[in-house]
């Protein structure tokens, strides 16, 4: 089974991971990029032997400043399946700490308070 | 707590117990799978930790070395060099069951030059900065695994949490407690049944002596 690699954002941002032979889309905000994730998630790939159908893209690379303003209903319903996952990974601007705040908040879930919280 | 609405009846007491018992033991089972759930989410949200840091600190670089290569070389340019890479990117997914969760495990394939381009009209720092990103990219694999893993855990984490909650203290409590109501109950009814033969008995006694008399 393969599958395929994308990543959402910033046209100028993500020309660079075009040449490594990813799928690049085009967003320039929060809005546009949840439209695009959606888009992404219902794409699939049958499989010849067992005819299943599986998410064409098992990850979804997103720019992290558009994450930062994703409501939480849509990212639950985002990311509640096995596949794909979707990663924010941090934009020409550099971290803005949405990131490891997301890993607290898994944390927060799992143990019902962000023991490894920094402050 | 409140006690479950049931008739205070023997078959009743039988059915209830047996309902406690199963209880208990799926009470006992969630929390075992809680604990190794646990374990393996707390080993796997440190080394996500560790890696998210390490990938944002070269990607960081990877970018402000593309930043450099894109301001150096026209935008169409750019565009143009990079329109159709040869490189190919595919993406195996195993998944892995802990405790009854599917977590995935991504092997990449990587085919293909990422240099595929004319080098007259490009910079040289375009194949630099190009560069970084694919040593990043293995990287970012390792993270996207990572972080899906522990998101699905998580999510497994918090409804096992929520079970085990449950049975601990609402329904393991309230089946004993209807128990204990039943079984008290059920002695009433008996030692109320008691008096009530033994007061007939006595009267049958009085009628008998009278009669004899």
């Amino acid at each position: 089974m393969k599958h395929q690699i994308a990543i959402v954002g910033p046209k100028d941002t993500i020309l660079g991971f075009k040449a490594l032979g990813l799928k690049t889309y085009n967003a320039l905000d929060t809005e546009e990029a949840v439209k695009v994730l959606f888009e992404l998630k219902k794409e699939v790939v049958t499989d010849e032997k067992s005819g299943e159908t599986k998410p064409l893209y098992a990850i979804i690379f997103v720019i992290e400043d558009l994450m930062t303003g994703i409501e939480d209903a849509d990212y639950k319903k985002l990311s509640q399946n096995a596949l794909p996952a979707i990663v924010p990974v941090p934009g020409t601007k550099g971290t803005t700490g949405y990131s490891l705040k997301r890993i607290g908040k898994m944390v927060e879930q799992a143990v019902g308070s962000d023991i490894f919280g920094d402050k | 707590m409140a006690k479950l609405d049931v008739k205070p009846t023997r078959m009743e007491l039988l059915n209830l117990k047996k309902r406690l018992k199963s209880a208990k033991r799926g009470h006992k089972l969630l929390k075992d799978k809680q604990d190794g759930l646990m374990k393996q989410f707390m080993e796997i949200i440190r080394e996500a930790k560790a890696s998210r840091r390490e990938v944002e600190e070269k990607l960081g670089s990877a970018f402000k070395n593309f930043m450099f290569a894109s301001s150096m070389m026209l935008p169409e340019m750019l565009e143009s060099a990079l329109l159709y890479p040869s490189a190919k990117v595919e993406l195996e997914v195993r998944t892995k069951n802990v405790m009854s969760v599917y977590i995935p495990y991504f092997d990449i394939k990587q085919e293909g030059d990422i240099l595929n381009y004319g080098y007259l009209q490009t910079s040289g720092e375009l194949d630099i900065s190009l560069a970084a990103f694919q040593d990043v990219f293995p990287l970012l694999i390792k993270l996207a695994e990572i972080e899906k893993q522990a998101e699905r855990l998580a999510a497994e984490l918090e409804t096992t949490r929520r079970r085990v909650n449950a049975l601990e203290y609402k329904l393991i409590p309230d089946l004993e407690e209807t128990l204990k109501f039943i079984t008290m109950k059920l002695a009433e009814t008996e030692r109320s049944t008691i008096v009530g033969v033994m007061r007939i008995k006595a009267m049958i006694e009085e009628q008998e002596a009278a009669s004899r008399q």
